[in-house]
């Protein structure tokens, strides 16, 4: 039997008195990854933010290897072992680079050197400053920023959002990499469905802040009628 | 021979020295967590007393009262910070000038009670008192260790937050307070221990304070004046640009009164008007 990490039960979720996700039940294993798909604006990225601990949580229970932390600050949550890639990358402009990877760096498989393996450019980058990126640079040091913590378990929310396509191909290649590691698992909310479900084992599809369908991502990918029913079929060009 | 114009610089630049240290705590508190403390001085003013009465009432030697000083102003502050000032951190700005000009208020009250509203004597050895002649100008061995203690301050505290992992953090909590969190930093103890130090400074600049400008329980409010002039020019959060304002603002408030005495007290606030109006945010300010 696989320990299970994060566990949702029958979770309501919101901003203020704003209900945006409502009888979210779910659990996550040890290893593997998970897909979040669904279209926009059906809380995609508030199922990240509750499991950061960011949302008001209003009814059910959210448990870390076993224990309760439904009402535990984000900070504690992620000195437990979950790291946070966010939608809008907030990379601090006023580190470098460098400053950025190792300013809440925790030890583990993923160091400055395997990073800089893992994300070549962002070695030649190392002495500038967060605000003097490229996009897609932004990215890759928004994903190694987290890897630096060695989560167990780690959040990306729209990784590929916004960048051209060779850029996305590449960040596709390193998750992949990252990934095959095996050293944590992941949960990866994606506009681009075949990419996602390509990379991972599992797949959630949200739809009005409700799990519409769960199943293997592999079903999913087979079966187009259905990915154009959930989430609009969106599959990169080309 | 030098003429006199060199004993006032130098001793501007040991009373703006005495700013910097009064002031560049606010500075950071101000620039960087957006608080507003107008209390910074009473933490300043609780170093003066404290120096002033363990060496008369308890024969401590003055350094030895120093380090005094500054843990007690920032044990007191992080416990203030802790209970009152954080609730206070989203709050508006009228209701955290409102709080912390009462605990102004409360301070000078609890001083005038305890210690009388004189001046506070002040009996440094005699080898702090002589001084030193140098091509004809005499340099007062005290304001030669308060230039020195300061720039070594200086050179810390700037170090200290460009090249630490303590320093990296703080920066990375000002910048976007949400994603540090998220990374795992104690945010709220980050804050704590950069007011802590800055209130520190406050007390070992009010205790190094007492020679030179005396001791009186209106220390809070006189010097809360010059602490806000000094930040406004300084820049808000800008270590070096409360420096260079420190020292420009002392400079020119020894040179008024020795040069132009009718004017007195009034140029330091005609410098504050025109460096603003040359830079609106500060010599070095960024927002």
């Amino acid at each position: 039997m696989v320990e299970t990490l994060l566990a949702f039960d029958d979770v309501r979720a919101g901003y203020g008195s704003a209900v945006v996700l409502d009888g979210v039940s779910f659990t996550i294993p040890e290893h593997g990854g998970l897909a979040v798909l669904g279209r926009n604006g059906v809380g995609k990225s508030t199922l990240l933010l509750t499991i950061m601990g960011y949302t008001r949580v209003g009814r059910g229970h959210i448990r870390w290897r076993g224990a309760d932390v439904t009402r535990q600050p984000p900070h504690r949550r992620a000195l437990a072992g979950i790291g946070w890639v966010a939608q809008e990358r907030e990379i601090f402009p006023s580190l470098t680079v460098e400053e950025n990877l190792t300013v809440a760096a925790r030890g583990g498989r993923w160091n400055l050197s395997s990073i800089y393996d893992l994300f070549p450019r962002l070695a030649e980058r190392r002495r500038n400053h967060g605000n003097q990126l490229s996009g897609g640079e932004q990215q890759m040091l928004a994903i190694a920023r987290a890897l630096m913590t060695n989560p167990a378990l780690l959040l990306l929310d729209e990784p590929l959002e916004g960048l051209a396509p060779i850029v996305v191909e590449e960040l596709t290649d390193a998750i992949r990499r990252m990934t095959k590691e095996g050293s944590n698992a992941f949960v990866l909310v994606e506009q681009h469905a075949d990419i996602a479900l390509s990379l991972t084992e599992t797949v959630l599809v949200l739809e009005r802040g409700r799990i519409v369908h769960s199943g293997t991502s592999a079903d999913l990918l087979a079966d187009h009628a259905a990915l154009d029913r959930l989430v609009g079929l969106r599959l990169v060009e080309g | 021979m030098l003429p006199p114009v060199f004993g006032v610089l130098f001793d501007g630049l040991a009373y703006g020295m005495l700013l910097f240290l009064l002031s560049v705590g606010q500075s950071v508190t101000l620039g960087m967590m957006n608080f507003i403390n107008l209390a910074h001085c009473s933490f300043g003013m609780l170093g003066g007393y404290l120096t002033v009465s363990l060496m008369s009432r308890y024969g401590w030697p003055f350094f030895a009262t120093l380090p005094c000083a500054f843990i007690v102003a920032a044990i007191v502050s992080v416990g203030l910070e802790r209970t009152l000032f954080r609730r206070l951190y989203r709050a508006s700005e009228l209701d955290q000038v409102l709080l912390t000009i009462g605990i102004v208020f409360i301070s000078v009250a609890i001083a005038a009670y305890v210690f009388g509203t004189d001046q506070q004597p002040l009996q440094l050895p005699h080898y702090l008192r002589s001084s030193l002649t140098f091509m004809g100008i005499r340099f007062a061995v005290y304001r030669l260790i308060l230039i020195g203690l300061a720039l070594a301050i200086t050179v810390a505290l700037v170090l200290g937050l460009d090249y630490t992992r303590f320093g990296a953090r703080v920066r990375a909590a000002v910048d976007n307070e949400r994603m540090a969190r998220g990374l795992g930093i104690d945010v709220d103890r980050t804050f704590a221990i950069t007011f802590a130090l800055g209130s520190g400074l406050a007390g070992l600049g009010g205790a190094l304070s007492v020679e030179i400008v005396g001791l009186d329980p209106s220390f809070a409010f006189t010097y809360l004046i010059y602490v806000l002039i000094v930040v406004s020019v300084g820049g808000l959060g800008s270590i070096s640009g409360s420096l260079a304002a420190a020292i420009v603002l002392g400079i020119s408030d020894v040179a008024g009164k020795y040069y132009i005495p009718q004017l007195g007290a009034f140029l330091i606030y005609l410098v504050m008007i025109s460096l603003l109006m040359w830079r609106p945010l500060g010599l070095l300010g960024k927002r």
